[in-house]
């Protein structure tokens, strides 16, 4: 299959909807079949919205998961994040069960697959088929070294036997991609993966187990399935045997990124409702948006909405430009990202009071998005396994590379940039000592130095960074593992709030040519860099003036335009 | 305290008796015990050394004795002695 160049991804017209977006159409009119009420009556019954899934496998969703070279229409993660995110602005449930589960699913095809694996995997992705991940077991959970189902060798294939549980998609998929035990001695070789072509699997040698129903994302299809001696042909092991960990490590890359960036579409939908609920309704003679308390919560939820999606977009980038320091960045913004909507999302729910918890009417679809965040943030690692990658990698950047690399090409930030198409291959499986975004930090504290309110703010970033290098350098080995004390966890969590920040700031420096005015100023910068300090332990420092990042806000609810980076029409 | 072998920059292959001392000083710092009890023939997942911590050590032989090594190596070479055995061989491919 031969590439085409095709336009680079992020020109497309801004004022134009996705298509995807498009296609679900005005989530707040009744008739629309693909409407707020639509899906909350949908999450209501527990099911995926049937009009939600045909949509979808009209549009051929399964193409964005399939690398370019093999016919599909993934090249660039960040643009993978940004046409999910339509999805996870109506309903994550969707988004994740009839969406990037499927990613989820194939991105250890990709990564180690054989090219009869992958054209299989294509082929029945492109053709609108669903796949599942049967990578954890209840039991060891994200410890994918216990994981004890078990695939035996027996004649030229494989006989496979045990649970998995908790999967996402499972008695739907027409692949699986499973996680088995292949050696008996302890370590990190003794487990492999299998791609499980479910026509021709006997039948008779597996069972699925009872759905597993949820809090939030009520309308996703968690299952398992139990292997009875299921046999297996040599052909269904991806890569090499004792290869499991080292794929997964790779494509749990990209699959942290991608869901980091797409799940902002749930926030955007939250501070949309909010803003609109704050604007029209009146308090003390005033709109509740002119309080002050509420001003603050609404102004906050899109800086910290900003953030998410430099830092989310940053990482996906990265995965092109620095692929050898995403095994650090990826679970940095799988950690952060889920941790800020949380907070933004409990600040709306107080300006929008009794509403917060309706399950119906004009902002019903909040309570939903609300419940649903702690289920999707926990679904393919949480924060606690997040945190626990970050730790071990951090000593070796903190003594190689912090005050040392150069800051990283400016394509790691300019969000229109084209970028080599996603190469698994080229993803490192621990982190290299050039960490070129963090790198951003003491560079930008230098050339803004004279900056009133920006110096101040990266002269504090860049302390926080120094005291971070001379904390992570007194780590001892142990407190480098899971088994890290809670300090550890607060190191991984400092970390992921300067990356945050470096992403802020790259992304400000090198798109100061588009036409975007307000991208190119300062406020929403200086704004995000207040909050990010702050939660590093810093005291409020220099006045912000946040009166035209509050203006874009209702702005843009009013123009109907996505709160995100690049701001895309609505439908 | 990172380590208290000196970094070196350099392609040759390290000493044997040097790389080894270093990796059982780094495993009993790991497990917090004294470096006597280290032996270099036990695989270094039994001192509790986890998966991902082992990828750090890779890391760490690379900027002390200044070879290329890959993040697997301790997956793939379980002990101290087979770790040695690879990395200080006059000849590796």
């Amino acid at each position: 299959m031969t590439t085409l160049p095709g336009p680079p991804p992020a020109l497309a017209d801004p004022d134009l909807p996705h298509p995807l977006e498009q296609l679900l159409g005005d989530p707040l009119d009744p008739d629309n079949p693909l409407s707020y009420d639509a899906f909350l009556a949908a999450d209501e019954r527990g099911d995926l919205l049937p009009a939600g899934r045909a949509l979808l496998d009209a549009f051929g969703l399964g193409a964005e998961f399939v690398p370019r070279a093999l016919g599909g229409r993934l090249r660039q993660a960040d643009e993978l994040a940004r046409v999910l995110r339509p999805l996870f602005r109506r309903d994550g449930s969707l988004g994740l069960g009839h969406g990037a589960i499927n990613l989820i699913a194939s991105a250890p095809v990709w990564s180690a697959g054989s090219p009869g694996q992958r054209g299989l995997l294509a082929d029945l992705l492109l053709a609108g088929g669903q796949t599942a991940g049967a990578y954890t077991e209840l039991a060891s959970g994200h410890d994918l070294v216990a994981s004890k189902v078990k695939a035996a060798r027996q004649g030229r294939g494989w006989s496979l036997s045990g649970r998995k549980e908790v999967i996402n998609n499972v008695t739907r998929a027409h692949a699986v991609t499973v996680l088995a035990r292949t050696g008996e001695q302890p370590g990190s070789r003794s487990h492999s993966l299998f791609l499980l072509d479910m026509d021709s699997v006997p039948r008779e040698r597996l069972r699925f187990l009872p759905r597993f129903r949820t809090s939030g994302l009520r309308a996703i299809h968690l299952g398992g399935v139990e292997f009875d001696g299921c046999p297996l042909p040599e052909s269904a092991l991806i890569g090499d045997e004792g290869g499991a960990l080292e794929s997964v490590l790779r494509a749990f890359q990209v699959t942290k990124a991608v869901l980091s960036g797409a799940t902002l579409g749930s926030l955007d939908t939250q501070l949309r409702t909010v803003t609109a609920f704050a604007t029209e309704r009146r308090l003390y003679g005033r709109p509740v948006s002119e309080l002050p308390h509420a001003r603050a919560a609404l102004t906050g939820a899109f800086i910290d909405l900003l953030i998410a999606d430099c830092l989310s977009t940053t990482v996906c980038r990265a995965l092109h430009v620095l692929p050898r320091m995403t095994s650090l960045y990826a679970p940095a913004a799988k950690y952060l990202v889920p941790l800020l909507t949380q907070e933004a999302m409990d600040s709306l729910a107080v300006v929008l009071g009794a509403r917060s918890f309706l399950r119906e009417g004009a902002q019903g679809i909040f309570q939903k998005h609300l419940r649903d965040l702690p289920v999707g943030s926990l679904a393919h690692s949480g924060a606690t396994v997040c945190q626990a990658t970050i730790i071990p990698q951090l000593p070796r950047p903190a003594r190689r590379s912090w005050f040392v690399t150069p800051p990283a090409p400016s394509e790691l930030f300019r969000i229109d940039a084209p970028l080599d198409d996603l190469d698994f291959q080229r993803l490192a499986i621990t982190a290299a000592a050039d960490d070129g975004l963090l790198a951003v930090l003491p560079d930008a504290a230098e050339q803004l130095r004279s900056d009133p309110v920006l110096g101040p703010l990266c002269g504090r970033l860049t302390d926080s960074l120094r005291v971070l290098r001379d904390d992570c350098l007194a780590l001892t080995p142990r407190s480098a593992t899971p088994l890290a004390e809670p300090w550890g966890f607060e190191l991984a969590e400092r970390y992921a709030l300067l990356a945050a920040a470096a992403a802020c700031l790259g992304v400000w420096q090198h798109n100061r040519d588009r036409p975007d005015p307000f991208l190119r100023d300062t406020a929403w910068l200086a704004a995000a860099l207040r909050r990010l300090t702050v939660r590093l332990g810093h005291g409020p420092g220099p006045d912000v003036d946040t009166r035209a990042v509050f203006q874009e806000l209702t702005e843009r609810c009013e123009r109907n335009t996505a709160f995100d980076l690049i701001g895309r029409r609505l439908a | 305290m990172t380590s208290s072998a000196p970094e070196h920059d350099r392609l040759t292959p390290p000493d044997p008796q040097e790389l080894s001392d270093w990796l059982r000083e780094r495993v009993a710092y790991f497990v917090e015990c004294p470096v006597t009890d280290i032996a270099t023939d036990v695989k270094l997942v039994e001192y509790g050394l986890d998966s991902l911590y082992a990828l750090t050590l890779c890391g760490d032989i690379e900027d002390t004795f200044g070879i290329p090594v890959s993040a697997t190596l301790a997956w793939d070479y379980p002990t101290i002695d087979a770790i040695v055995g690879l990395l200080a061989a006059p000849r590796q491919s």
